[in-house]
């Protein structure tokens, strides 16, 4: 896998957990998530793009580089919060409505990260066909 | 401590070697192809990257569903592949003009 195609892959991952964190952020109120009870926070996980028998190759250590791939999207294990808001439709019958336990400044440095990354990828592929070209120049009379 | 093997040094007792290029050819290969049928295939794979990138970025300006660095890489790939074609052609057609100004 050569270096451009590399790049393009996490530019894939990074755009698409860049979807998931603004997901969060737009279910931010969301108090019923298709009937079963409220929105949970979302986290992409990811990883190389390796199968198995590439993973376990030479020892652990992989002969010949990937890239990256999306795993899966993880819910958020942080709970939720409560409100006390008795003429809410989605009230229970204590007069509470549940919402997204939202961490809004981990959202923030996660989105920040997330474009930090899809910068150093996008550097990345263009030192990458920086030097494609230049050695393209070799012999060129 | 002098019977233990360190796994980080059992790890890096492994060479790691990246293979880059096609390696030696395999013999069979070596036999049938011709230069013609080598460079209508490089052609093809040109025609391909460009018919590839043209339909991204038909999809990307009807319905938005491809991200635009998809675009933008395939787009890049296509002139790049364009411009190794060119530099085939150039070196081509200046040995064929050298061999037809040959005297004999």
């Amino acid at each position: 896998m050569d270096a451009m195609a590399i790049s393009r892959t996490a530019l894939d991952v990074e755009w698409q957990r860049l979807q998931v964190i603004a997901q969060n952020l737009a279910n931010e109120n969301t108090t019923n998530a298709g009937g079963d009870g409220p929105y949970r926070p979302l986290r992409l996980v990811s990883g190389p793009d390796a199968g198995f028998e590439q993973l376990v190759d030479a020892n652990g250590v992989q002969s010949r580089p990937v890239g990256v791939r999306v795993v899966g999207l993880e819910p958020l294990a942080d709970g939720a919060r409560r409100v006390h808001d008795p003429a809410h439709p989605h009230a229970d019958a204590d007069g509470f409505v549940t919402y997204p336990n939202l961490d809004r400044a981990a959202e923030m440095t996660l989105l920040i990260r997330t474009s930090r990354a899809y910068e150093a990828n996008l550097t990345a592929m263009t030192i990458a066909q920086q030097m494609y070209m230049r050695a393209l120049d070799l012999g060129r009379r | 401590m002098m019977g233990v093997v360190d796994p980080v040094a059992a790890r890096l007792a492994v060479p790691l070697t990246l293979p880059i290029g096609i390696g030696p050819s395999p013999a069979h290969a070596a036999q049938g192809v011709g230069f013609a049928e080598m460079l209508q295939a490089g052609i093809q794979a040109v025609d391909h990257k460009i018919s590839n990138s043209d339909v991204l970025v038909r999809n990307f300006t009807l319905d938005g569903s491809v991200p635009i660095h998809q675009v933008t890489a395939a787009l890049e790939d296509a002139r790049m592949a364009v411009e190794v074609a060119m530099q085939v052609r150039a070196r081509l057609v200046e040995t064929y003009r050298d061999f037809m100004a040959m005297q004999i």
